[in-house]
């Protein structure tokens, strides 16, 4: 299984990167930091590659089908997304410090994966639609957003220590402004939040055609609209409410910590109709 | 609501603090209007909703039984822990949260709709203060040679401005992005559409579950658990059900061969699978489960000696079968592998006045029966089983209505989010030294770094104007 062979070192790729942001950050060396951008960029082709591979090999078995149907396929494509929101962001701000946030979270999500049955299943009845494309993707799309976002929150919660405290040394000194970092928490979650939507409603009509009704309270769905009310509070209490800095940097990290329960949470510890973690 | 905030804290024209205490209704109605309530229901339906996923929902009392003391299970089916998404309470958390974005809707709308259709076209010194974005500058010429000249850089470096003379001032303004304040409003009609669907679905539809054996018909149906029932002015026909399999054995497609009679005539036939349903007079039938439908049954083709055929029999083990003018016919034994000859059905025909007779019949030789010389041949078909088809029956006439709110809300929260409503103002004076005095200023509802970058290069362009 070539794929697997990629994804693998696409694994170790994620691990390099994370550990050259790391060291640039303690080195204070923005070249170290330049290294691993163009790592990133190498993973996202290979990820992108075994992606690619992996579709065609299940064509070969006779089973074609999309690469995001169990759970080591999910992890990996949650892995993919995540390095390609982060390559969008830090070309957009011009800054490489998030990597050190973002990447590890990548890499993790990885080593996870790696631990994983990694076998091409054929898909049962239930999963043989469309619909599962545009699901996947615009869920995943929105989970890499939460991600970043959860990333920069992190940076967000060191940085204002320093800041409140006048202060701008050490590794926390490299990073971006906390208004800089503010303004990604927020902007990550306005791109997070339209994918989540869509990929909730594909879902809702998926499960109108397969079973003849759009919502049903099954835990999957429910964590997927606490997820989303979530978000929906932060963006109010943000817009209205004037939640900058410390307080939205808090709501965007237990979004994430929803998000990440709706995605495996759910699967490893509540029972459902959705395929992963089986 | 980013939209009126932002409106607000720039444009609204500041009001004297009410002196006297607002009245009860007022105070309702401010309690309505609010989004810290907004916040506060978000939050509370989140974590509400938590406990649903924890409990399981919709089982049967001794499943709780088991998993819960009585005291818990008294306590957790008082506040209808057990079925708590369409429990009273949080019905009614789902109505304060509809009243509240209801309500802020005919609270701001209105005068989110002033502001946009009545711009603020004059760059006034109270709203110059308030605009972060602004720089000024002098020029030698005349005032309305210069309006001209930056009338038209404005239009072709960010939208045509509307031009307002006031006698020695003139005010250019220029907008775009004016949909974005609309997008917060078209995401909240679209969960008040999406709720009005899913009530209509409720009251008008029906969900509903038939189990059609192979061969067998149903136009009879019940719904909500058996308290209802449904006749359709149809029937639907199951003519075959079966399973197809992957080479290593996991399931592939389970499908079944379905007709739709009506005054007993077929009107439709269409085999469905799993994701493609079947669909008549707005009523679905979706492929959802399978089974057997009693025994296994041994197949007989029953012949004449001339080799007509007389029909086929099913027989159930031990069961007898009558033929007419001929005895009875009943399966006493079936193996896979009758002395190296394959499949076989060992049978016992009893005919009036006659002695029993008993004899193997093997499938693989059809023609081995008319060594008996009888009036009838009988040839083994094999065992098989009658299948059943499980189907999940609905009608929901709210469903494109449900559609239609989703599709808005994404429109609603695209314009909202990524669009922006960013305005430019450019004051002309004539100044006291004869130059032309100019302020530019500029405002975006949102996404305001962007909006910094943008401004600046307006700013450049239309300082660039020559003489």
């Amino acid at each position: 299984m070539s794929n697997v062979i990629l994804f693998n070192l696409t694994t170790v790729l994620f691990g390099v990167a994370s550990a050259l942001y790391l060291a640039a950050l303690y080195a204070k060396n923005e070249k170290i930091s330049l290294v691993g951008t163009w790592v990133c960029v190498l993973a996202a082709v290979v990820s992108t590659a075994a992606l690619g591979v992996r579709w065609y090999e299940s064509y070969q078995m006779g089973i074609g089908r999309i690469p995001v149907t169990n759970l080591y396929e999910s992890l990996v494509f949650f892995a993919w997304s995540v390095n390609l929101f982060y390559l969008v962001v830090e070309w957009k701000y011009a800054n490489r410090t998030f990597g050190a946030f973002v990447m590890p979270i990548a890499f993790f999500t990885m080593v996870f994966a790696v631990y994983n049955d990694s076998s091409i299943q054929p898909l049962v009845p239930a999963l043989q639609s469309y619909w599962l494309h545009a699901h996947v993707i615009t869920c995943f799309v929105g989970y890499a957003g939460f991600a970043v976002s959860a990333g920069a929150a992190f940076m967000y919660l060191l940085k204002s220590k320093q800041e409140t405290a006048k202060i701008n040394e050490g590794v926390v000194g490299l990073l971006p402004p906390g208004k800089t970092l503010d303004d990604l928490i927020y902007r990550a979650i306005i791109w997070g939040f339209p994918c989540l939507t869509a990929g909730i409603i594909t879902g809702a009509a998926w499960a109108n055609y397969a079973w003849g009704t759009y919502w049903s309270w099954d835990p999957k769905e429910t964590w997927s609209l606490i997820v989303w009310l979530v978000y929906a509070a932060f963006l109010h209490a943000r817009v209205t409410r004037g939640w900058y800095g410390k307080r939205a940097a808090i709501l965007s990290i237990t979004g994430f910590a929803t998000t990440v329960f709706c995605y495996l949470g759910v699967n490893l510890v509540l029972s459902g109709l959705h395929s992963y973690g089986g | 609501m980013d939209t009126i905030s932002e409106v607000r804290i720039t444009e609204a024209v500041p009001i004297a603090p009410a002196k006297r205490a607002p009245s009860p209704i007022a105070q309702v109605w401010n309690f309505f209007i609010s989004v810290k309530l907004a916040i506060f229901t978000l939050i509370i339906l989140a974590i509400a909703s938590i406990f649903g996923t924890i409990v399981e929902q919709n089982q049967p009392p001794e499943k709780y039984h088991q998993i819960y003391e009585d005291w818990a299970f008294a306590l957790m089916n008082r506040i209808n822990l057990f079925d708590m998404y369409h429990s009273w309470w949080f019905l009614l958390l789902l109505v304060l949260f509809t009243t509240n974005l209801t309500c802020c809707t005919i609270d701001r709308f209105p005068k989110m709709l002033r502001v946009v259709r009545n711009p603020r076209t004059k760059l006034d010194g109270n709203l110059e203060k308030t605009l972060s974005l602004s720089d000024r500058w002098k020029k030698k010429g005349t005032l309305s040679d210069w309006a001209a000249k930056y009338s038209w850089t404005l239009t072709t470096a960010f939208a045509k401005p509307k031009v307002t003379e006031e006698g020695d001032v003139v005010h250019l303004y220029a907008e775009t992005g004016v949909a974005s304040r609309f997008g917060v409003y078209v995401t909240h009609l679209s969960i008040v559409i999406i709720f009005i669907g899913a009530i209509l679905g409720n009251i008008r539809g029906f969900k509903s579950y038939v189990n059609i054996p192979e061969g067998e018909e149903a136009s009879h149906l019940d719904a909500r658990g058996g308290k209802e029932h449904i006749n359709l002015p149809f029937s639907v026909r199951n003519n075959r059900f079966w399973v197809e399999t992957y080479p290593n054995g996991q399931p592939k497609k389970y499908a079944s061969d379905l007709s739709v009679i009506e005054n007993g005539r077929e009107v439709l036939r269409k085999t469905i699978t799993v994701n493609d349903p079947l669909q008549h007079k707005g009523i679905w039938f979706y492929q959802s489960s399978y089974g057997q439908a009693g025994d296994v049954t041994a197949k007989i083709a029953v012949r004449r000696p001339d080799g007509s055929p007389a029909g086929t029999l099913s027989l159930r083990p031990g069961e007898p079968i009558k033929i007419d003018g001929y005895g009875t016919i009943r399966a006493l034994n079936a193996t896979e592998n009758y002395l190296g000859k394959g499949p076989a059905l060992l049978v016992v025909v009893e005919k009036p006045a006659k002695p029993t007779e008993n004899f193997w019949l093997l499938q693989q030789f059809p023609e081995q029966d008319r060594q008996r010389n009888d009036g009838l041949i009988f040839s083994f078909g094999g065992l098989g089983s009658k299948m059943y088809t499980g189907l999940q029956v609905a009608k929901d006439p709210g469903v494109n209505v449900v559609w239609l709110g989703c599709i808005l809300m994404v429109i609603g929260i695209s314009m909202a989010f990524f669009l922006s409503h960013q305005r430019v103002w450019v004051r002309l004076a004539q100044g006291q030294d004869g130059r032309v005095e100019v302020v530019l200023a500029g405002a975006a509802s949102r996404n305001r770094i962007a909006f910094e970058k943008k401004f600046e290069k307006i700013l450049t362009d239309v300082k660039a104007v020559g003489q």
